[in-house]
């Protein structure tokens, strides 16, 4: 790797730098040294990465320019009782509650209830000092550090406080779900905020992690939040992990989701995108050994200025997988969305079944939506398809539905709501589609 | 109630409708016949409120007002309702919720009391029993993958329910079966009466022996052309448009 000079965004590379130097005599670091050691690594390696810019192919759409324009400090805790999260508990949901604000971790507002006996959930500073979790977490720091990283996973590896790391022992069915609840508000100045989750399911378990990102209601400001999550679904093991997510007006979202799937495995990913300033999500997944299931279901709505960028990764390594992806979203005001799809489907991969569609409808003139499917297809023996359409509501279906004495925009939220839904349906607990939902409809109401 | 003076009516340049001229007063049944391509979808849809045909010429009075003014949700608040010849699938729309919505929209708009749930069910099954409609269809998208039959009973189901001042069928009977006809038929008897007018575009003299008509039009090249009472579909049914279209196309060539 060589060392870069021409880098356009010197500045701000170097303003993360100098934030690191001085958090580390700030208290709620870990105090951990193996993790300090990682975080120092991280914050080296920033010196060999360039932060994206738009001539960068996987960057096109999306500038990180006015993201990097903050002079950021690290985001401090809050004071908050527990009236203040209710807003983001998921109605009738029973699940292991952790709440983290400004990427800290809240012991008094979390309730993580007493952990059942197949799971772990412990800070990663805890895990590296754990006989039986080390392992696991430092094969994944070690990956997310030495394999392709980029300037977000490397910040988040150096600035992360709080990381978890969770683990659903071999055959656990592990029966509630864990809800990571994020919430951010900007401070005096922008801030900063990191967090890493490092999640095993390990043979033949099952789990449910739902990833909550809210802006808190008093928040004006700028603000980052920089989220990365691993999964590792070994043989036969099912992961489901939800991800809703409402920032600010000037908040800013990276999130980096990573998995790799053994033998058998079934990952799903649930998103809602209900954006921010700028959301940019990476997820990504490698396929490992035959017999798998990935299924990508995205929602994703965005008004007035947002900007919400998905882009998605299957990487067919081996033969007899499958996936399915569909994200649909509305794109209204003069906001803007970015679907890039990618599946690669290598030369061993044979008997490969694997579907993408983006549908889209753009609501607005000054609205706009850049869409790419990028199947790359190098086994012979497979099945994909995949399709884009970007359009406007029927006009005949609305109508259809005037004609019924529903007003103009009635009719017209009516048919936007059922376009999303069909995304969201797939959601498979009840309760979490119908805060999804929610959340759809209130932003309708905006 | 509805008067429509020397309509014509356009789409994409294409005069459709040219000078139609017809009245309906509250408590009459008017059957509108004639061949494919005539204009009866047309009028049916101008009266409804579709935007894409442009009305070249007339007027069209709706209770006193100026229909062509109103908006095609105000139209519906103000008891127009056409069945459609072909309705539209809605994905991603539960039926359920589409016919609440609707009856509480129109409820509100005339400053009526809104159903609470318990009410409105209780409304949804009395309609549903009325146009025997399976009440599995109501967890569906809206018509998404409806046969031609459930479709329209669908559409009188919403009749049933919105309770219009004037529909306007349009070819409800086509596509249903036999016991379906009957049932559908009944449903439009039940709802016949004194302050409520019908018009039933059919290619089917069939239907008017279950709805009997006040009159009969045949609209033939954007006119109605002829107009007389329930005898008229018989005629029609017995020696076809031929005779109609030559005495027309004379009249025309004047
Ligand atoms: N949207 C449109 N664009 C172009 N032409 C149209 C459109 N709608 C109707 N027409 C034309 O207008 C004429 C009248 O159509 P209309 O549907 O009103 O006939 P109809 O009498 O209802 O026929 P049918 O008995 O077959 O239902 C036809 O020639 C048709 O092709
Ligand atoms: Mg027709």
């Amino acid at each position: 790797m060589s060392t870069i000079v021409q880098d356009r965004y010197t500045d701000a590379r170097a303003r993360f730098q100098m934030l690191f130097e001085t958090r580390q005599n700030r208290p709620g670091s870990q105090g951990s040294q193996v993790l300090e050691q990682y975080q120092r690594k991280a914050i080296g390696l920033l010196e060999t990465v360039n932060f994206p810019t738009r001539r960068d192919e996987e960057w096109k759409y999306t500038s990180v320019n006015r993201l990097l324009q903050p002079d950021y400090e690290v985001g401090e805790s809050l004071p908050l009782s527990k009236a203040d999260i209710g807003p983001f508990l998921i109605p009738g949901l029973d699940c292991h509650l952790f709440v983290f604000v400004n990427g800290i971790f809240q012991e008094s507002l979390s309730d993580t209830g007493s952990l059942p006996a197949g799971l772990t959930a412990m800070d990663i500073a805890g895990a590296l000092a754990d006989e039986q979790a080390r392992p696991a977490a430092e094969a994944a720091l070690n990956r997310l550090l030495d394999g392709k990283t980029d300037a977000f996973k490397l910040l988040n590896a150096a600035f992360s406080q709080h990381g978890l790391f969770i683990r659903a022992a071999r055959n656990a069915a592990v029966e509630k779900p864990l809800y990571l609840l994020h919430l951010s508000a900007s401070g005096d100045k922008a801030s900063f905020h990191n967090h890493m989750n490092l999640v095993a399911a390990e043979p033949n378990s099952e789990l449910s992690v739902i990833e909550g990102f809210f802006e808190l209601p008093a928040s004006e400001g700028a603000y980052f939040h920089n989220q990365y999550t691993y999964f590792h679904a070994g043989d036969n093991a099912h992961i489901h992990h939800y991800r809703l997510q409402r920032e600010g007006r000037e908040g800013f979202l990276v999130s980096n989701v990573e998995i790799e799937q053994e033998g058998g495995s079934t990952y799903a990913s649930y998103a809602l995108d209900l954006g921010g300033r700028l959301v940019r999500n990476n997820l990504r997944t490698r396929l490992n050994a035959p017999g798998t299931t990935t299924n990508y279901w995205g929602a994703y709505f965005a008004k007035g200025e947002q900007h919400i960028d998905n882009h998605t990764f299957i990487d067919h390594a081996v033969p007899h997988c499958v996936s399915n992806e569909l994200y649909k979203g509305i794109i209204t005001d003069r906001a803007s969305g970015v679907f890039n799809g990618k599946v690669l489907v290598r030369k061993d991969a044979q008997k490969t079944n694997a579907f993408q569609q983006n549908n889209s409808l753009v609501l607005s003139d000054k609205a706009s939506m850049d869409t790419k499917p990028e199947l790359e297809i190098f086994a012979d023996d497979v099945r994909c398809s995949h399709g884009a359409t970007i359009g406007q509501l029927d006009e005949g279906a609305v109508f259809y539905l005037r004609s019924r004495g529903l007003p103009d925009a009635e009719a017209r939220a009516m048919l936007q709501h059922a376009f999303l839904a069909e995304a969201a349906e797939n959601m498979k607990l009840e309760a979490v589609r119908l805060y999804a939902e929610q959340l759809v409809h209130s932003k309708f109401g905006e | 109630m509805l008067k429509i003076k020397n309509l014509k009516v356009a789409i994409e340049e294409k005069e459709i409708l040219r000078g139609i001229n017809l009245e309906v007063k509250p408590g009459e049944v008017h059957a509108i016949m004639g061949p494919n391509g005539s204009g009866k979808s047309t009028l049916a849809n101008v009266l409804a409120g579709r935007e894409e045909y442009e009305v070249t010429e007339g007027s069209i009075l709706y209770q006193g007002q100026d229909l062509l003014e109103m908006e095609v949700d105000e139209r519906a608040q103000a008891g127009i309702f056409l069945a459609f010849q072909y309705p539209v699938e809605i994905p991603g729309v539960s039926t359920a919720n589409f016919l609440k919505s609707t009856v509480n929209a129109v409820r509100k708009a005339q400053g009526r009391e809104e159903l609470n749930a318990a009410q409105m069910l209780r409304l949804l099954r009395e309609k549903i029993r009325m146009v025997g409609m399976d009440e599995k269809l109501l967890q569906r998208s809206l018509n998404e993958g409806f046969s031609g039959g459930e479709k329209k009973r669908s559409e009188m189901l919403q009749m049933a329910l919105l309770e219009p001042k004037l529909a306007i069928l349009d070819e409800t009977d086509s596509g249903l079966d036999i016991d379906a006809l009957r049932i559908v038929s009944e449903a439009v008897n039940q709802l016949r009466s004194p302050d409520r007018a019908f018009i039933i575009v059919t290619h089917y003299q069939r239907l008017l022996n279950y709805i009997v008509p006040d009159f009969v039009h045949v609209l033939y090249n954007g006119r109605i052309v002829k107009s007389g009472d329930k005898s008229l579909a018989l005629q029609l049914e017995e020696q076809g448009y031929d005779w109609i279209k030559e005495e027309a196309d004379s009249v025309a060539a004047v």
